[in-house]
């Protein structure tokens, strides 16, 4: 239940990010893939820069979570699918100009056309899916059980 | 009145049109961490499309925390634009694509790149969040592996839709 709620915060905060960043816009994105405007990479280079040494840190310090056991950081090696996917992955986004997260702030800033991107990735992610007959995972290390303290994974959607 | 004009000018003054990199970034980066630090897990957002999808479809085994993700991201949106900022009003977005193509041409050109991303970020395992900055962020030798190359086809893809369109898009 608690870890709904740090969810539902984090997905604003998130969300909020995005917005307030324009990062939405489809023109934000393109302007960035034309390589006109450097603000995106800079974006993504700074929370990067923010996020690693303090997670390298936390991780040397064998840091405790309060709903995921010991913190431990996932590094896996490249294969072949990385590859593949993030070739397709990158074309997708270049022709939508928006990814999974933005489509979603997209639709809440009032722009139709992200109700056309989001089933869109629905059906991309389904039709994987099917191709691998139920099995996904998604997100580097989400792999993990997600084991929480009020809800044991496997137990449905009751919390 | 007088009061209410100020306190929606300090509103405005918090979100400015545009926020900077140098300040969204580095908040990004902390709530990165913010999740691994309290639930071990990164801020992945297909992850939060595959639960959603799964909770849609009456599946067992659903993580629903990154069902409540999914729906605060639309939310955080709503509250940025629509609340903190001036009231953005329905529109078709993509100005850029539709100053181009025609509206029958522009929807099946999103709806084909959003699925191709979806089934992109399936097979690698991630998406611009999970692998391009979480992954990285952790040090994960494939997730900068998958940076890499969705960043290198994206550029060369644009570059191409460039091209074709004589240098309109």
């Amino acid at each position: 239940m608690r870890l709904n709620i740090i969810g539902l915060l984090f997905g604003i905060a998130f969300g909020g990010v995005l917005a307030a960043s324009n990062l939405h816009e489809y023109d934000t994105i393109h302007a960035m893939l034309r390589l006109d405007e450097f603000d995106v990479f800079w974006f993504m280079a700074s929370a990067i820069a923010v996020s690693a040494p303090l997670l390298w840190l936390l991780e040397q310090r064998g840091m405790r979570t309060p709903f995921g056991g010991e913190l431990s950081l996932s590094r896996s090696r490249p294969e072949k699918h990385h590859l593949q996917g993030g070739a397709l992955f990158g074309v997708g986004w270049a022709i939508a100009g928006t990814c999974p997260a933005p489509a979603l702030v997209m639709v809440s800033s009032g722009a139709l056309l992200g109700l056309v991107a989001i089933p869109g990735i629905f059906l991309g992610l389904w039709l994987r899916e099917r191709q691998q007959h139920g099995a996904i995972s998604v997100g580097d290390g989400e792999h993990r059980e997600t084991i929480t303290a009020d809800r044991p994974v496997g137990t449905g959607p009751t919390s | 009145m007088g009061v209410l004009e100020e306190e929606s000018s300090i509103v405005f003054d918090i979100i400015p049109d545009r926020l900077a990199w140098y300040v969204g970034g580095p908040i990004l980066g902390l709530l990165i961490v913010g999740l691994f630090v309290i639930a071990n897990q990164p801020l992945g957002a297909s992850g939060a499309y595959v639960q959603t999808a799964a909770l849609l479809r009456r599946q067992n085994q659903i993580v629903v925390w990154r069902v409540w993700y999914f729906v605060g991201m639309f939310v955080g949106g709503i509250l940025v634009t629509q609340v903190l900022r001036e009231g953005a009003e329905i529109r078709s977005g993509y100005d850029a694509l539709r100053n181009v193509f025609p509206l029958w041409a522009t929807i099946p050109m999103v709806f084909g790149g959003a699925t191709l991303l979806g089934y992109g970020a399936a097979v690698a395992g991630g998406c611009t969040s999970g692998h391009g900055m979480c992954g990285t962020a952790q040090r994960s030798p494939a997730s900068m592996a998958v940076t890499a190359t969705f960043m290198a086809t994206a550029i060369l893809t644009t570059l191409a839709l460039r091209i074709v369109t004589g240098g309109d898009l």
